[in-house]
Protein backbone atom coordinates (compact mmCIF):
# COMPACT_ATOMS: atom_id res chain seq x y z
CA UNK A 1 0.00 0.00 0.00
CA UNK A 2 1.07 3.59 -1.16
CA UNK A 3 2.41 5.45 2.04
CA UNK A 4 1.10 8.57 2.87
CA UNK A 5 2.73 12.02 1.69
CA UNK A 6 3.94 14.21 4.28
CA UNK A 7 3.76 17.32 3.56
CA UNK A 8 5.08 19.25 6.73
CA UNK A 9 7.03 18.69 10.00
CA UNK A 10 10.49 19.97 7.91
CA UNK A 11 12.13 23.20 7.21
CA UNK A 12 11.96 22.00 3.50
CA UNK A 13 8.53 21.70 3.67
CA UNK A 14 7.20 25.70 4.54
CA UNK A 15 8.96 27.49 1.99
CA UNK A 16 6.87 28.70 -1.14
CA UNK A 17 7.03 26.15 -4.78
CA UNK A 18 6.89 27.99 -7.67
CA UNK A 19 3.71 26.85 -9.50
CA UNK A 20 3.97 25.87 -12.98
CA UNK A 21 2.78 29.44 -14.12
CA UNK A 22 5.66 30.28 -12.43
CA UNK A 23 8.43 28.19 -13.95
CA UNK A 24 6.83 28.83 -17.44
CA UNK A 25 7.55 32.94 -17.23
CA UNK A 26 10.82 32.38 -15.67
CA UNK A 27 11.48 30.34 -18.94
CA UNK A 28 9.63 32.31 -21.43
CA UNK A 29 12.16 33.88 -23.56
CA UNK A 30 10.36 37.43 -24.33
CA UNK A 31 9.37 37.92 -21.14
CA UNK A 32 12.77 36.99 -19.96
CA UNK A 33 14.60 39.36 -22.67
CA UNK A 34 12.80 42.05 -20.86
CA UNK A 35 14.10 41.25 -17.29
CA UNK A 36 17.24 40.91 -18.92
CA UNK A 37 17.40 44.36 -19.93
CA UNK A 38 15.26 45.54 -16.76
CA UNK A 39 18.00 43.83 -14.63
CA UNK A 40 20.81 45.10 -16.61
CA UNK A 41 19.39 48.91 -15.85
CA UNK A 42 19.45 48.53 -12.43
CA UNK A 43 22.68 46.77 -11.70
CA UNK A 44 24.26 49.70 -14.35
CA UNK A 45 22.19 52.48 -11.88
CA UNK A 46 23.43 50.40 -8.86
CA UNK A 47 27.28 50.56 -9.70
CA UNK A 48 26.85 54.16 -10.99
CA UNK A 49 25.26 55.85 -8.24
CA UNK A 50 27.88 53.89 -6.12
CA UNK A 51 30.48 55.96 -6.22
CA UNK A 52 31.63 59.08 -6.90
CA UNK B 1 57.85 60.41 -10.99
CA UNK B 2 55.69 59.01 -8.40
CA UNK B 3 56.05 55.03 -8.06
CA UNK B 4 53.11 53.40 -6.84
CA UNK B 5 53.52 49.41 -5.87
CA UNK B 6 50.31 47.64 -5.44
CA UNK B 7 50.22 44.28 -3.75
CA UNK B 8 47.57 41.98 -5.18
CA UNK B 9 46.77 41.15 -8.80
CA UNK B 10 42.83 39.95 -7.45
CA UNK B 11 39.83 41.84 -8.88
CA UNK B 12 40.78 44.77 -6.84
CA UNK B 13 44.63 45.43 -7.18
CA UNK B 14 44.10 44.68 -10.92
CA UNK B 15 41.72 47.18 -11.59
CA UNK B 16 43.41 49.85 -9.29
CA UNK B 17 47.12 48.89 -11.37
CA UNK B 18 45.36 49.07 -14.77
CA UNK B 19 43.26 52.64 -13.87
CA UNK B 20 47.02 53.77 -11.90
CA UNK B 21 48.58 52.94 -15.09
CA UNK B 22 46.00 54.53 -17.77
CA UNK B 23 46.24 57.86 -15.97
CA UNK B 24 49.81 58.13 -15.07
CA UNK B 25 51.04 57.28 -18.39
CA UNK B 26 54.98 56.40 -18.62
CA UNK B 27 55.81 59.50 -16.87
CA UNK B 28 55.28 57.44 -13.81
CA UNK B 29 55.99 53.84 -12.65
CA UNK B 30 53.66 51.08 -11.45
CA UNK B 31 54.66 47.69 -9.72
CA UNK B 32 52.50 44.88 -9.09
CA UNK B 33 53.18 42.30 -6.82
CA UNK B 34 51.43 38.99 -6.83
CA UNK B 35 52.29 35.44 -5.72
CA UNK B 36 50.30 33.88 -8.62
CA UNK B 37 51.02 34.26 -12.10
CA UNK B 38 47.56 34.09 -13.23
CA UNK B 39 44.43 36.96 -12.73
CA UNK B 40 41.99 34.61 -12.27
CA UNK B 41 38.24 36.28 -12.35
CA UNK B 42 37.45 34.13 -8.71
CA UNK B 43 32.99 34.20 -9.23
CA UNK B 44 33.39 32.16 -12.09
CA UNK B 45 35.37 29.21 -10.41
CA UNK B 46 31.70 27.94 -9.31
CA UNK B 47 31.67 26.89 -13.13
CA UNK B 48 34.99 25.09 -12.77
CA UNK B 49 33.81 23.06 -9.45
CA UNK B 50 31.22 21.21 -11.85
CA UNK B 51 33.32 20.94 -15.04
CA UNK B 52 31.46 23.56 -17.11
CA UNK B 53 34.36 25.91 -17.91
CA UNK B 54 38.18 24.73 -17.89
CA UNK B 55 40.61 26.58 -15.50
CA UNK B 56 41.65 28.47 -18.58
CA UNK B 57 38.35 29.58 -19.56
CA UNK B 58 38.77 31.98 -15.92
CA UNK B 59 42.50 32.65 -16.10
CA UNK B 60 44.88 34.40 -17.84
CA UNK B 61 48.82 34.98 -17.39
CA UNK B 62 49.69 38.67 -16.10
CA UNK B 63 52.81 39.04 -17.50
CA UNK B 64 52.19 39.33 -21.35
CA UNK B 65 49.18 42.10 -19.95
CA UNK B 66 51.30 44.01 -17.84
CA UNK B 67 54.26 43.63 -20.70
CA UNK B 68 51.67 45.60 -22.98
CA UNK B 69 50.69 47.81 -19.83
CA UNK B 70 54.50 49.02 -19.40
CA UNK B 71 53.90 47.82 -15.63
CA UNK B 72 56.29 46.13 -13.86
CA UNK B 73 55.06 42.71 -12.64
CA UNK B 74 56.95 40.91 -9.95
CA UNK B 75 56.20 37.60 -9.30
CA UNK B 76 56.60 37.48 -5.32
CA UNK B 77 54.63 37.89 -2.09
CA UNK B 78 55.04 40.51 0.04
CA UNK B 79 56.41 39.77 3.42
CA UNK B 80 56.88 43.48 5.10
CA UNK B 81 55.94 46.86 5.14
CA UNK B 82 58.46 49.40 6.09
CA UNK B 83 56.13 52.90 5.64
CA UNK B 84 59.56 54.99 7.07
CA UNK B 85 61.89 53.27 5.34
CA UNK B 86 64.72 52.05 7.49
CA UNK B 87 68.42 52.87 8.49
CA UNK B 88 69.97 51.63 5.04
CA UNK B 89 66.90 52.92 3.19
CA UNK B 90 65.63 56.47 3.41
CA UNK B 91 62.26 55.74 1.60
CA UNK B 92 59.60 53.72 2.16
CA UNK B 93 59.43 50.37 1.21
CA UNK B 94 58.43 46.68 1.16
CA UNK B 95 60.15 43.18 0.95
CA UNK B 96 59.32 40.76 -1.26
CA UNK B 97 60.22 37.41 -1.75
CA UNK B 98 59.92 35.80 -5.07
CA UNK B 99 57.47 32.91 -5.90
CA UNK B 100 57.92 32.54 -10.09
CA UNK B 101 60.34 29.45 -10.85
CA UNK B 102 62.87 31.75 -11.97
CA UNK B 103 63.85 33.54 -8.48
CA UNK B 104 62.04 31.07 -6.43
CA UNK B 105 63.15 32.32 -2.50
CA UNK B 106 64.95 35.30 -3.53
CA UNK B 107 64.34 38.47 -1.44
CA UNK B 108 64.31 42.15 -2.26
CA UNK B 109 63.33 45.64 -1.83
CA UNK B 110 60.88 47.73 -3.95
CA UNK B 111 60.49 51.30 -2.57
CA UNK B 112 57.23 53.57 -3.21
CA UNK B 113 55.66 56.47 -3.25
CA UNK B 114 52.41 55.13 -2.37
CA UNK B 115 51.52 51.82 -1.65
CA UNK B 116 48.14 49.95 -2.45
CA UNK B 117 47.47 47.01 -0.63
CA UNK B 118 45.59 44.57 -2.44
CA UNK B 119 46.63 41.28 -1.43
CA UNK B 120 43.16 39.75 -0.62
CA UNK B 121 42.91 37.59 2.20
CA UNK B 122 44.65 34.61 3.64
CA UNK B 123 42.08 31.01 2.98
CA UNK B 124 42.55 30.27 6.24
CA UNK B 125 41.65 26.24 6.45
CA UNK B 126 44.04 25.92 9.62
CA UNK B 127 41.03 27.92 11.68
CA UNK B 128 39.12 24.67 11.73
CA UNK B 129 40.54 21.12 11.95
CA UNK B 130 40.43 18.80 9.60
CA UNK B 131 39.16 21.59 6.88
CA UNK B 132 40.95 22.17 3.49
CA UNK B 133 41.57 20.43 -0.08
CA UNK B 134 44.69 18.73 1.58
CA UNK B 135 42.68 17.49 4.16
CA UNK B 136 38.37 16.76 4.09
CA UNK B 137 36.90 19.06 2.33
CA UNK B 138 36.87 20.79 -0.85
CA UNK B 139 37.05 24.34 -2.11
CA UNK B 140 36.31 26.45 -4.72
CA UNK B 141 37.76 29.33 -3.79
CA UNK B 142 40.55 29.21 -6.34
CA UNK B 143 40.81 28.00 -9.75
CA UNK B 144 43.10 25.11 -8.49
CA UNK B 145 40.75 24.12 -6.01
CA UNK B 146 38.23 24.10 -8.27
CA UNK B 147 39.57 21.65 -10.63
CA UNK B 148 40.08 19.71 -7.75
CA UNK B 149 37.03 19.51 -6.57
CA UNK B 150 35.38 19.10 -10.01
CA UNK B 151 37.35 15.93 -9.95
CA UNK B 152 36.22 14.82 -6.46
CA UNK B 153 32.30 15.15 -8.02
CA UNK B 154 32.96 13.23 -11.26
CA UNK B 155 33.85 10.54 -8.61
CA UNK B 156 30.99 10.96 -6.74
CA UNK B 157 28.64 10.88 -9.75
CA UNK B 158 30.16 7.92 -11.29
CA UNK B 159 29.37 6.38 -7.53
CA UNK B 160 26.02 7.38 -7.40
CA UNK B 161 25.11 5.87 -11.47
CA UNK B 162 26.43 2.66 -10.13
CA UNK B 163 24.08 2.71 -7.43
CA UNK B 164 25.46 4.37 -4.10
CA UNK B 165 23.10 6.76 -2.27
CA UNK B 166 25.72 9.85 -1.11
CA UNK B 167 25.67 12.68 0.87
CA UNK B 168 26.41 16.43 -0.05
CA UNK B 169 27.42 19.07 2.71
CA UNK B 170 28.50 22.40 1.22
CA UNK B 171 28.10 25.91 2.96
CA UNK B 172 30.55 27.67 6.13
CA UNK B 173 33.31 25.38 7.91
CA UNK B 174 33.59 28.32 10.08
CA UNK B 175 31.09 29.84 12.77
CA UNK B 176 32.66 33.50 10.99
CA UNK B 177 33.07 32.29 7.53
CA UNK B 178 31.51 35.14 4.79
CA UNK B 179 30.93 33.79 0.74
CA UNK B 180 27.72 32.38 1.73
CA UNK B 181 26.90 33.85 -2.23
CA UNK B 182 29.50 31.60 -3.68
CA UNK B 183 28.95 28.66 -1.43
CA UNK B 184 25.05 29.12 -2.36
CA UNK B 185 25.90 29.26 -5.95
CA UNK B 186 28.04 26.20 -5.79
CA UNK B 187 25.19 24.37 -3.72
CA UNK B 188 22.88 24.74 -6.99
CA UNK B 189 25.06 23.84 -9.37
CA UNK B 190 25.53 20.74 -7.78
CA UNK B 191 21.86 19.87 -7.55
CA UNK B 192 21.33 21.34 -11.10
CA UNK B 193 23.90 18.35 -12.20
CA UNK B 194 23.10 15.63 -10.33
CA UNK B 195 19.02 16.68 -11.49
CA UNK B 196 20.20 16.36 -15.44
CA UNK B 197 21.79 12.93 -14.86
CA UNK B 198 18.96 11.50 -13.41
CA UNK B 199 20.36 11.30 -10.12
CA UNK B 200 18.56 12.84 -7.69
CA UNK B 201 17.25 10.44 -5.46
CA UNK B 202 20.53 8.91 -5.23
CA UNK B 203 21.62 12.33 -3.37
CA UNK B 204 21.14 14.23 0.26
CA UNK B 205 22.08 17.56 -0.11
CA UNK B 206 22.84 19.68 2.93
CA UNK B 207 23.25 23.00 3.41
CA UNK B 208 25.13 23.94 6.14
CA UNK B 209 25.92 28.07 7.37
CA UNK B 210 26.34 30.25 10.08
CA UNK B 211 23.77 32.60 8.97
CA UNK B 212 21.02 33.40 11.48
CA UNK B 213 18.86 32.69 8.71
CA UNK B 214 19.06 31.60 4.78
CA UNK B 215 19.78 34.43 2.92
CA UNK B 216 21.63 36.74 5.27
CA UNK B 217 24.63 36.06 2.82
CA UNK B 218 26.66 38.24 5.95
CA UNK B 219 24.72 41.50 5.56
CA UNK B 220 22.09 40.72 8.06
CA UNK B 221 19.74 39.54 4.91
CA UNK B 222 17.71 42.22 3.10
CA UNK B 223 13.53 42.70 2.20
CA UNK B 224 12.20 42.52 -0.56
CA UNK B 225 9.37 43.46 -2.83
CA UNK B 226 7.76 40.18 -4.06
CA UNK B 227 4.10 38.49 -4.79
CA UNK B 228 2.55 41.54 -3.20
CA UNK B 229 4.46 41.79 -0.05
CA UNK B 230 7.79 42.61 1.19
CA UNK B 231 9.39 39.32 2.56
CA UNK B 232 12.71 38.90 3.97
CA UNK B 233 15.34 36.94 1.65
CA UNK B 234 15.21 33.98 3.84
CA UNK B 235 11.82 33.13 1.88
CA UNK B 236 13.25 33.86 -1.49
CA UNK B 237 16.40 31.41 -0.28
CA UNK B 238 14.70 29.07 1.47
CA UNK B 239 12.33 28.39 -1.52
CA UNK B 240 14.97 28.06 -4.02
CA UNK B 241 16.83 25.19 -1.93
CA UNK B 242 13.18 23.89 -1.39
CA UNK B 243 12.66 23.51 -5.23
CA UNK B 244 15.93 22.25 -5.73
CA UNK B 245 15.68 19.52 -2.72
CA UNK B 246 18.30 20.91 -0.93
CA UNK B 247 18.29 20.68 2.95
CA UNK B 248 19.31 22.81 5.57
CA UNK B 249 21.41 23.58 8.58
CA UNK B 250 21.35 27.16 9.87
CA UNK B 251 22.99 28.89 13.06
CA UNK B 252 25.88 26.21 13.03
CA UNK B 253 29.27 27.12 13.17
CA UNK B 254 31.18 24.40 11.64
CA UNK B 255 34.24 23.41 14.56
CA UNK B 256 36.02 20.06 13.43
CA UNK B 257 36.19 17.82 10.37
CA UNK B 258 36.95 14.22 10.58
CA UNK B 259 37.02 12.47 7.66
CA UNK B 260 33.59 12.11 6.03
CA UNK B 261 32.15 13.96 9.32
CA UNK B 262 31.56 17.70 10.45
CA UNK B 263 30.96 18.43 13.77
CA UNK B 264 29.51 21.64 14.55
CA UNK B 265 27.84 23.78 17.24
CA UNK B 266 24.33 25.88 17.24
CA UNK B 267 23.91 28.92 18.60
CA UNK B 268 22.24 27.10 20.95
CA UNK B 269 25.15 25.69 22.41
CA UNK B 270 24.25 22.40 21.54
CA UNK B 271 27.04 19.95 19.31
CA UNK B 272 25.86 18.18 16.49
CA UNK B 273 27.50 15.38 13.64
CA UNK B 274 26.68 15.59 10.04
CA UNK B 275 28.21 12.61 7.58
CA UNK B 276 29.18 13.38 4.25
CA UNK B 277 30.20 11.74 1.34
CA UNK B 278 31.57 15.08 -0.58
CA UNK B 279 31.83 18.83 1.36
CA UNK B 280 32.92 21.76 -0.21
CA UNK B 281 32.97 24.34 2.56
CA UNK B 282 34.29 27.99 2.54
CA UNK B 283 37.13 28.96 5.00
CA UNK B 284 37.57 31.80 7.62
CA UNK B 285 39.23 34.66 5.66
CA UNK B 286 42.32 36.34 7.54
CA UNK B 287 44.57 38.57 6.53
CA UNK B 288 47.75 38.01 4.81
CA UNK B 289 49.88 37.82 7.89
CA UNK B 290 51.67 40.99 6.47
CA UNK B 291 54.14 42.42 9.26
CA UNK B 292 54.78 46.26 9.49
CA UNK B 293 57.94 48.19 10.49
CA UNK B 294 59.17 51.82 11.62
CA UNK B 295 62.72 53.17 10.75
CA UNK B 296 64.49 51.77 13.51
CA UNK B 297 63.24 48.66 13.36
CA UNK B 298 60.28 47.96 16.04
CA UNK B 299 57.20 46.18 15.49
CA UNK B 300 54.18 48.51 14.03
CA UNK B 301 52.10 45.55 12.63
CA UNK B 302 49.13 46.88 14.99
CA UNK B 303 49.40 50.61 13.97
CA UNK B 304 49.31 49.55 10.46
CA UNK B 305 46.54 46.09 10.73
CA UNK B 306 43.99 44.93 12.52
CA UNK B 307 44.11 41.71 15.12
CA UNK B 308 42.37 39.91 11.97
CA UNK B 309 45.68 41.06 9.80
CA UNK B 310 43.44 43.18 7.57
CA UNK B 311 44.94 46.82 7.33
CA UNK B 312 43.00 49.69 8.88
CA UNK B 313 41.46 52.40 6.62
CA UNK B 314 39.32 55.15 7.19
CA UNK B 315 36.91 53.41 9.30
CA UNK B 316 35.18 53.96 12.78
CA UNK B 317 36.98 50.75 14.93
CA UNK B 318 36.21 52.13 18.76
CA UNK B 319 33.66 48.81 18.22
CA UNK B 320 30.36 50.24 19.14
CA UNK B 321 27.37 47.92 20.46
CA UNK B 322 25.62 46.85 17.14
CA UNK B 323 22.50 48.88 17.78
CA UNK B 324 24.41 52.10 17.42
CA UNK B 325 26.40 51.20 13.87
CA UNK B 326 26.13 53.82 10.86
CA UNK B 327 26.85 53.61 7.52
CA UNK B 328 29.25 56.60 8.54
CA UNK B 329 31.46 53.98 10.18
CA UNK B 330 32.36 52.64 6.86
CA UNK B 331 35.17 53.71 5.02
CA UNK B 332 35.08 55.69 2.23
CA UNK B 333 38.69 56.41 0.99
CA UNK B 334 40.46 53.89 2.15
CA UNK B 335 43.61 55.44 3.21
CA UNK B 336 45.73 54.17 6.27
CA UNK B 337 44.87 56.11 9.49
CA UNK B 338 49.10 56.18 10.21
CA UNK B 339 50.53 56.51 6.85
CA UNK B 340 48.60 58.94 4.07
CA UNK B 341 50.51 57.62 1.01
CA UNK B 342 49.26 53.72 2.14
CA UNK B 343 45.85 52.39 0.59
CA UNK B 344 43.79 48.84 1.68
CA UNK B 345 41.26 47.81 -1.55
CA UNK B 346 39.21 44.97 -1.81
CA UNK B 347 39.19 42.46 1.19
CA UNK B 348 42.32 43.68 2.11
CA UNK B 349 40.79 46.38 4.11
CA UNK B 350 39.75 45.67 7.55
CA UNK B 351 35.99 46.47 8.26
CA UNK B 352 34.89 48.21 11.33
CA UNK B 353 32.20 45.94 12.16
CA UNK B 354 29.55 42.47 11.04
CA UNK B 355 26.82 43.74 9.09
CA UNK B 356 25.06 40.48 10.23
CA UNK B 357 24.47 40.87 14.33
CA UNK B 358 26.66 38.89 16.22
CA UNK B 359 25.59 36.91 18.12
CA UNK B 360 27.13 34.12 20.83
CA UNK B 361 26.38 30.29 21.54
CA UNK B 362 25.91 30.02 25.28
CA UNK B 363 29.73 28.62 25.45
CA UNK B 364 30.92 31.70 23.67
CA UNK B 365 31.16 30.75 20.71
CA UNK B 366 30.46 33.68 18.11
CA UNK B 367 28.48 32.59 14.86
CA UNK B 368 27.82 35.02 12.37
CA UNK B 369 29.31 35.79 9.14
CA UNK B 370 32.04 38.09 8.71
CA UNK B 371 31.31 41.16 6.36
CA UNK B 372 31.18 40.37 2.32
CA UNK B 373 33.78 42.57 0.34
CA UNK B 374 34.22 40.44 -2.39
CA UNK B 375 33.00 41.16 -6.14
CA UNK B 376 31.95 44.49 -7.39
CA UNK B 377 32.62 46.20 -4.72
CA UNK B 378 36.34 45.16 -4.24
CA UNK B 379 36.56 46.75 -8.35
CA UNK B 380 34.92 49.68 -7.25
CA UNK B 381 37.37 50.48 -4.47
CA UNK B 382 40.14 49.38 -6.50
CA UNK B 383 39.34 52.17 -9.33
CA UNK B 384 38.14 55.26 -6.51
CA UNK B 385 41.59 54.05 -4.87
CA UNK B 386 43.69 54.64 -8.41
CA UNK B 387 41.36 58.03 -9.61
CA UNK B 388 42.24 59.26 -6.15
CA UNK B 389 46.24 58.98 -6.09
CA UNK B 390 46.32 59.88 -9.82
CA UNK B 391 44.29 62.64 -8.79
CA UNK B 392 46.87 63.54 -6.40
CA UNK B 393 50.03 63.04 -8.01
CA UNK B 394 49.04 65.26 -10.58
CA UNK B 395 47.18 68.22 -9.26
CA UNK B 396 48.88 67.66 -5.73
CA UNK B 397 45.14 68.09 -3.79
CA UNK B 398 45.06 66.22 -0.85
CA UNK B 399 40.97 66.64 -0.53
CA UNK B 400 39.83 63.21 -2.27
CA UNK B 401 37.72 63.30 -4.58
CA UNK B 402 36.30 59.71 -5.33
CA UNK B 403 34.67 57.63 -2.46
CA UNK B 404 32.78 54.81 -2.49
CA UNK B 405 31.75 53.60 1.11
CA UNK B 406 29.83 50.20 1.51
CA UNK B 407 26.94 51.97 3.07
CA UNK B 408 26.42 54.05 0.04
CA UNK B 409 27.46 51.34 -2.72
CA UNK B 410 25.00 48.52 -3.88
CA UNK B 411 26.11 45.27 -5.23
CA UNK B 412 24.35 42.28 -7.31
CA UNK B 413 24.92 38.85 -7.17
CA UNK B 414 23.88 36.15 -9.64
CA UNK B 415 23.60 32.65 -8.68
CA UNK B 416 23.15 30.78 -11.46
CA UNK B 417 22.79 26.71 -11.98
CA UNK B 418 23.67 25.19 -15.23
CA UNK B 419 25.12 26.73 -18.36
CA UNK B 420 23.16 26.71 -21.34
CA UNK B 421 21.85 29.89 -22.67
CA UNK B 422 18.04 27.83 -22.81
CA UNK B 423 18.06 25.35 -19.86
CA UNK B 424 18.75 26.22 -16.33
CA UNK B 425 18.17 29.14 -13.85
CA UNK B 426 19.30 31.54 -11.72
CA UNK B 427 19.21 33.71 -8.99
CA UNK B 428 19.34 37.67 -9.12
CA UNK B 429 20.15 39.69 -6.07
CA UNK B 430 20.48 43.37 -5.84
CA UNK B 431 21.56 45.38 -2.71
CA UNK B 432 21.40 49.17 -2.50
CA UNK B 433 23.01 50.25 0.27
CA UNK B 434 25.33 47.03 0.60
CA UNK B 435 25.43 48.24 4.79
CA UNK B 436 21.80 48.96 5.70
CA UNK B 437 21.29 52.81 6.44
CA UNK B 438 18.66 52.69 9.22
CA UNK B 439 18.73 56.62 8.98
CA UNK B 440 17.77 56.92 4.92
CA UNK B 441 15.60 53.89 5.15
CA UNK B 442 14.20 53.42 8.61
CA UNK B 443 11.91 51.15 7.25
CA UNK B 444 13.73 48.24 5.77
CA UNK B 445 17.39 49.65 5.68
CA UNK B 446 17.73 49.74 1.89
CA UNK B 447 16.13 50.84 -1.06
CA UNK B 448 13.03 48.77 -2.11
CA UNK B 449 13.49 50.25 -5.76
CA UNK B 450 17.06 48.79 -5.80
CA UNK B 451 17.05 45.79 -3.56
CA UNK B 452 15.51 42.83 -5.26
CA UNK B 453 15.41 38.99 -6.14
CA UNK B 454 14.17 37.24 -8.60
CA UNK B 455 14.72 33.99 -10.39
CA UNK B 456 14.70 33.25 -14.15
CA UNK B 457 16.67 32.91 -17.28
CA UNK B 458 17.51 36.72 -17.36
CA UNK B 459 19.92 36.23 -14.14
CA UNK B 460 21.48 33.59 -16.11
CA UNK B 461 22.17 35.26 -19.21
CA UNK B 462 23.52 38.12 -16.91
CA UNK B 463 25.62 35.72 -15.57
CA UNK B 464 27.41 34.74 -18.71
CA UNK B 465 27.45 38.02 -20.07
CA UNK B 466 29.40 39.18 -16.83
CA UNK B 467 31.77 36.56 -17.12
CA UNK B 468 33.16 37.27 -20.82
CA UNK B 469 32.84 41.41 -20.08
CA UNK B 470 35.16 41.24 -16.90
CA UNK B 471 38.04 38.49 -18.70
CA UNK B 472 37.58 41.16 -22.08
CA UNK B 473 38.10 44.25 -19.39
CA UNK B 474 40.68 42.43 -17.14
CA UNK B 475 42.65 41.24 -20.30
CA UNK B 476 42.80 45.25 -21.42
CA UNK B 477 41.03 44.94 -24.53
CA UNK B 478 39.49 47.56 -26.64
CA UNK B 479 37.47 50.08 -24.47
CA UNK B 480 38.00 47.96 -21.41
CA UNK B 481 38.40 51.36 -19.22
CA UNK B 482 34.64 51.99 -20.02
CA UNK B 483 33.21 48.91 -18.85
CA UNK B 484 31.90 48.89 -15.29
CA UNK B 485 33.06 47.42 -12.04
Amino acid sequence: MAKNIVRGYYDESYPPIPTGATRFWRRNLLWQAWRFIVLNLKIMRIIVGGHS
Amino acid sequence: MAKIVVLGAGISGHTAAAFLKKKLGRVHEVVVVSPGAYYQWIPSNIWVGVGKMTIDQVRFKLQPVYDRWKIDFRQAKATAVFPEGDQAMDRPYISIEYTGEARRGETDKIDYDYLVNATGPKLNFEATEGLGPNKFTHSVCSCDHAVATWGALQTCMLRMEEGEKLRFLIGTGHPTATCQGAAFEYALNVAYEIKSRGLLHMAEITWISNEYELGDFGMGGAFIKRGGYVTPTKVFSESIFAEYGIRWIKRAGVSKIEEGLAHYETLDGQMHTQPFDFAMLIPAFAGVGLKAFDKVGEDITAKLFAPSGFMKVDADYSGKAFEDWSVDDWPSVYQNPAFANIFATGIAFAPPHQISKPIKSPNGTLITPAPPRTGMPSGVIGKIVALNIVDQILTGRTVFKHRASMGKMGAACVVSAGFSLLKGNAATMTVFPIVPDWQKFPEWGRDLNYTMGEAGLAGHWIKLFLHYMFIHKAKGYPFWWLLPE
